[in-house]
């Protein structure tokens, strides 16, 4: 007999906390340091806000207006000629940015051609956001793990958060959002239709942008099963039977397909952005395309 | 027996157990096979499409059917099925005679033949009846009384394939002698197929026979015989037999030498409907006059056999010449070119006396098969009297042409009359040029030789014109006038060639074609055989003899010597089977067959209508129980598969190959594993051409940098070697130690290199034995530290060599004193450098130079040292490219370091090969100064 196609990455019971912390630890670190080599792949586009504010950085020399507080005149430019400056300085506020990763039973799931776990996957794409978005000063926040800090080193900081945070198997509870900040959400999104849409029509009535992030195995969408199989759902542990799973192949695609479409559809009509990405794909290719989302709301904003 | 189907069941009851194959089939339904486990997160879609799905809860119908069918043939094959069974076939009461056909023809089915008769037997011995044996080429004699069925069947066992041709004369008065003595209730005649001559009367006398009459018939098709080898000028010829068949057929034909090794093999074609097939092993005289044996491979029996005695040997030519021998001038003598042309081919007697009259009967006595007169004119009348009567038996003269012959008259030993004197071409009197050889015709000798273009004739006798001289003409110039004619005379030959035998009168006799016209001439020549006709008969005892397979055997005790004389030609009898007779230093070989026979299928309407005709049963009888078996055998493979298969282990991308390697597991198991004939790995490719080549050699140290130096380095010292000295070393090779053979080189070049493994002790072993054995081994480390084995500071790849060396047994070294014959083997060396010209040549230190006191001139140490270690890096400075450029620079000032570099290999190479023989050099100035006293 062949091993099987999928299988559950290491999960930690609830008893063993000293060991479960232990594998964490060791985990966490590898995925900063993956995620950091991500993030800098992506930063050389990410730019500044582009408008004059509060900050640090230079932005432009500009004729005192009366009225204007006389500190801000920057008399070293001035007195190169008659005219009076200020020296403005490029906006630098700081945005709110939740994050939460999906550790649900069925985010371990692993198929032999995935290269990692789904949440394994999940947490490098979070931690990778993490060092981005510390990097140009935002404030992060892992919903239901840490408040939100603004630190240089934020990422290290969740990781440590998470260390030491129950697993978030739940979604979610919407009461720490507020409205104009953004939340990343990163799951499989296998939960029960229903449950999902309200908990996400939560996240929006309090006026938060959201970004699905839909994390799927190779093995979960292209069906690559054959002859008599018997499924088991890691969550609840259902059984099923197939007599000749190749012959379900087609259909369960079809199936599968629109319940992405149904996701998406979503995310959509609450106006956030929703991203597939497949545990065998690159995870800077997601985080790319999530970098482009995060973006192009900043520009409507 | 199952009626239309020629198939019989041992134990047809077991047959009852198909009823079993309905509650098989219930029991097969209802198990399943397991499914495949698997975690499966988006269970929740997957369970909107399975709900529909019907879960089979039964295994597939086809699975069912493989296994049912499986079930079928176990017992099918339980139950014992004979295709073709054998059928009784005795009935009728009184003695049961078997005349059974016992020679050549039957030895490839001599087994089955003896199946029949074995269950003709068996069936007698349980009817209770007596048997009588008759072999149709056993001889006269034979006892005719019947036997028990337990006595029959030890005699039928030890009946052997006779290597004879079975008589049915013989055959009908047995027949009627046992029918007229013991009144034979059932008779039997077991055929091998074929017609003989008297197969009519003994048909005849079978049929006359009261009782039952049965012919157990063969078919005779694939018997062939080969009925004659003849020894021809241009190749060895043979005509293969067989009965007549629509059919074509391809045979091989194998000659070998008399020691059993095969020297030539062909195939041989029957065309559809030909009985006959001629053959041609086209060999060099050389290669055929060493054939011993020629046999058909396909059929082994005697008749499929010749064997070959001296009659196909090198021919014997006596040499005389009308000039006497003068032998300060060679090659002006006129023997002198025929010699050197028939010395290939043939053995050459030179008469010891100049007196022709003297030299005649002495090339006579020594039986030689063909004489060469090279210009003699008139004849002693007692010579010619002796020649003539030896061309008459066989011999064959060949004469040249030269002023004695065209001076000469009329001469009876020539095949034309010539005119007198002999005709100019192209001389200063003359107008005609000289003239060309014209190509051979068709029917001449020479047919098939490239006319030589190069060949002008000068001068020539001239023919005079007669009737049949074109008849008698084997080869012409361009101008239609006779260049080479031969005459028959009774059962010799008479050739001249019209110019003489040097090359005055034409350049024929240096050409090459020269050579093939007397090797054709020659060749045609009978073997000495000539004087046999008036020998005493001899008595030849036997020497081995051919059995019924074609095998050659010492003889048994029942082969009887043979006679042999002028009127008595052997005959094959039971007493004298086909084989060799004589002894070891000239025998004769007696064949079943000497041409001139063929081969019929019998006719079986030559018997009576009261006689029944049958096959030999156990030719086509056939269990099927051991294929049925194999069969189920592969069905199980089949559903294993399947049930892997259908549990899914078999994905898609494995399961072309892993169903590929269990079906070829499962053929394997299923098919009778044939004999091994696995023989002993032969010695490697390598190690013959090694052993034909002197090599330079180096070991190889996986470091691919220094062995590319070291292959590179070798290269330029071969070159220089073969450039510069009389050793032609081929190409190097690169070693390695714990593989390959050592001994086919004298010196192996040993770079040190720090990445190289460690050899183990096996290794080292070898090497050891190498240089026990007069191997020397040239260590470089490479490294140009002097004093290599000098205190503990050596570099690393001193104390590597220092490492390696400690599994040797290493006789006490020096470097290479002034006075070693190594500064003197080839060239006169005072240093030894290579890449770098600092370090020492070590070498083993002679053993008597102990004895400082004593003043030698040198050291004549027997042997070479069995080990020279440099530290100068010498491949690296050897070494070129492709182009010939050196690869790496010198580290010197001096210009000259590369040359002396080589000259360094040179050296140690002629040191290496030639041991201490030039240690003589070294006494020079020993010598010089003793002769100056």
């Amino acid at each position: 007999m062949s091993p099987p196609i999928g299988s559950a990455a290491p999960r930690e019971t609830g008893r063993e906390t000293l060991a479960r912390a232990r594998a964490r630890a060791a985990l966490i670190p590898d995925l900063l340091v993956e995620a950091r080599k991500v993030a800098g792949n992506v930063y050389a586009g990410w730019h500044g806000r582009r408008k004059r504010g509060i900050g640090e950085d230079f932005w432009q020399f500009r004729p005192y207006v009366a009225g204007e507080n006389m500190a801000a005149i920057d008399w070293r430019r001035s007195a190169r000629d008659d005219h009076v400056y200020v020296r403005d300085r490029e906006w630098q506020a700081s945005h709110m940015v939740w994050l939460w990763v999906d550790e649900s039973p069925s985010m371990l799931f692993k198929s032999q051609q995935a290269k990692v776990a789904k949440q394994s996957r999940s947490l490098v794409l979070a931690f990778a956001l993490a060092e981005l978005l510390a990097r140009s000063g935002e404030r992060l926040g892992w919903l239901g793990v840490s408040p939100p800090i603004v630190s240089r080193h934020a990422a290290e900081r969740l990781g440590e958060a998470l260390l030491v945070a129950p697993a978030q198997s739940d979604f979610p509870s919407a009461h720490e959002v507020r409205s104009h900040c953004d939340v990343i959400l990163i799951s499989d999104f296998l939960q029960q239709d229903g449950d999902l849409e309200a908990r996400l029509r939560q996240f929006a009535r309090q006026g938060a942008r959201g970004h699905l992030v839909q994390i799927a195995d190779p093995a979960e969408q292209l069906f690559p099963y054959s002859g008599r199989v018997e499924f088991m759902d890691p969550e609840t542990g259902n059984k099923l039977t197939a007599g000749n799973a190749r012959g379900l192949k087609a259909e369960y695609e079809a199936l599968f397909v629109s319940h992405v479409a149904k996701i998406r559809t979503l995310a959509a009509g609450l106006g956030w952005s929703h991203t597939l990405h497949r545990t065998d794909h690159l995870a800077s290719q997601a985080l790319a395309s999530l970098h482009v989302h995060l973006t192009q709301d900043r520009g409507t904003r | 027996m199952i009626a239309g189907l020629p198939i019989a069941f041992a134990s047809p009851m077991i047959l009852s157990a198909l009823i079993l194959l309905p509650a098989i089939w219930w029991l097969l339904r209802l198990t399943p096979p397991k499914p495949q486990s698997e975690l499966f997160p988006p269970l929740a879609i997957l369970a909107r499409i399975i709900k529909r799905e019907e879960t089979p809860a039964r295994s597939p119908w086809w699975l069912t059917l493989l296994r049912l069918a499986m079930a079928a043939l176990v017992i099918i094959a339980m139950s014992g099925p004979v295709l073709n069974p054998r059928e009784a076939r005795l009935t009728g009461e009184g003695p049961v005679a078997l005349i059974i056909d016992n020679g050549w023809a039957s030895a490839a089915q001599w087994e089955s033949r003896l199946e029949t008769a074995r269950m003709l037997i068996d069936e007698a011995e349980a009817a209770n009846r007596p048997v009588v044996l008759v072999e149709t080429a056993g001889g006269p004699g034979q006892d005719t009384r019947p036997v028990s069925a337990s006595q029959a069947r030890s005699l039928l066992e030890s009946l052997p394939a006779r290597p004879l041709k079975p008589s049915h004369q013989l055959a009908a008065e047995l027949a009627r002698v046992l029918v007229r003595d013991h009144n034979p209730g059932s008779l039997f005649f077991l055929s091998d197929g074929l017609l003989r001559e008297d197969t009519a009367e003994f048909a005849a006398a079978f049929a006359g026979a009261p009782g039952t009459k049965t012919v157990i018939n063969a078919d005779a098709k694939d018997i062939v015989a080969l009925v004659d080898v003849r020894n021809d000028p241009d190749a060895l010829t043979g005509t293969i037999e067989r009965v007549a068949s629509g059919v074509p057929a391809l045979v091989t034909i194998e000659a070998f030498d008399s020691k059993g090794l095969p020297l030539a093999r062909q195939p041989v074609s029957f065309d559809a409907g030909s009985a006959q097939a001629q053959f041609r092993l086209e060999q060099p005289v050389e290669l055929r006059n060493q054939i011993a044996r020629i046999n058909v491979v396909e059929n082994r029996n005697a008749g499929s056999v010749q064997l070959l005695d001296d009659r196909f040997r090198r021919r014997l030519v006596g040499l005389l010449s009308g000039e006497g021998a003068d032998q300060s001038q060679p090659l002006l003598a006129p023997l002198y070119y025929i010699s050197k042309a028939l010395s290939p081919f043939s053995d050459i007697r030179n008469s010891t006396s100049p007196n022709i009259a003297e030299a005649v009967p002495q090339l006579l006595a020594q039986d030689v098969s063909a004489i060469v007169l090279a210009d003699v004119g008139n004849l002693p009348e007692d010579a010619q009297k002796a020649l003539t009567d030896w061309v008459q038996k066989g011999g064959t003269l060949i004469r040249f042409a030269g002023p004695r012959l065209a001076a000469s008259g009329d001469d009876p030993l020539l095949p034309v009359k010539l005119r007198l004197g002999d005709r100019n071409l192209g001389g200063a009197l003359s107008w005609e040029t000289p003239k060309a050889v014209a190509p051979f015709e068709r029917g001449s000798p020479f047919f098939g030789i490239e006319a030589p273009k190069e060949v002008s004739v000068k001068r020539q006798v001239l023919a005079l014109q007669d009737g049949d001289l074109d008849r008698k003409t084997w080869a012409v110039l361009e101008d239609g006038t006779p260049l080479v004619t031969a005459e028959k005379r009774a059962s010799g030959w008479i050739v001249l060639f019209h110019v003489g035998s040097d090359a005055e009168w034409s350049n024929l006799p240096i050409s090459g074609t020269f050579v093939e016209m007397l090797r054709r001439v020659v060749s045609q020549s009978q073997s000495s055989g000539a004087s046999d006709g008036d020998a005493p008969t001899v008595t030849l005892p036997p020497l081995s003899i051919l059995n019924g397979s074609g095998d050659l055997l010492p003889p048994d005790i029942s082969v009887k010597p043979l006679q042999v004389g002028a009127q008595l030609a052997p005959v094959v009898s039971v007493d004298n089977p086909p084989g060799l007779y004589g002894t070891e230093d000239g025998f004769i070989s007696l064949n079943l067959f000497k041409g001139g026979e063929t081969l019929n299928q019998i006719d079986l309407s030559l018997f009576a209508n009261g006689t029944s005709v049958a096959a030999y049963a156990s030719d086509n009888a056939f269990n099927m129980a051991p294929w049925l078996l194999a069969f189920a055998a592969l069905l199980m493979t089949l559903d294993c598969l399947a049930v892997l298969w259908i549990a899914g282990v078999l994905r898609p991308k494995l399961a072309g190959a892993t169903a590929a390697a269990a079906l070829i597991a499962a053929i394997l198991l299923v098919l009778p594993v044939p004999q091994s004939n696995a023989q002993t790995a032969p010695a490697a490719e390598t190690d013959f051409s090694a052993a034909l080549t002197t090599r330079l050699a180096f070991v190889e140290t996986g470091d691919s940098e220094v062995d590319r130096i070291s292959r590179a380095g070798m290269v330029g010292l071969t070159r220089y070697l073969s450039s510069r000295t009389a050793l032609e070393p081929g190409e190097p090779v690169g070693l390695d130690l714990s593989k390959d053979e050592l001994a086919f080189f004298p010196v192996i070049y040993w770079p040190i290199s720090m990445s190289a493994p460690l050899p183990d002790n096996a290794t080292m072993a070898r090497v050891d034995a190498f240089m026990k054995q007069g191997g020397t081994v040239l260590f470089d480390t490479r490294d140009q530290a002097t004093g290599v084995l000098g205190g503990t500071s050596g570099s690393p790849e001193a104390q590597r060599l220092r490492l390696i060396l400690s599994g040797l047994d290493i006789p006490p070294l020096q470097p290479v004193p002034p006075d070693h014959v190594l500064t003197k083997s080839f060239y006169l060396l005072s240093a030894f450098p290579g890449r770098y010209s600092g370090g020492e040549l070590w070498v083993e230190q002679q053993i008597n130079d102990s004895d400082a006191g004593a003043v030698r001139p040198a050291r004549a140490g027997d042997g070479v040292s069995a080990i020279l270690i440099t530290s100068n890096d010498l491949a690296a400075a050897w070494a070129i490219d492709d182009a010939g450029e050196a690869i790496l620079p010198v580290v010197s000032q001096d210009f000259m370091q590369r040359e002396m570099s080589y000259r360094t290999g040179v050296n140690i190479m002629m040191y290496a090969m030639t041991g201490n023989y030039k240690a003589d050099q070294v006494h020079i100035p020993a010598l010089l100064e003793r002769l100056g006293q």
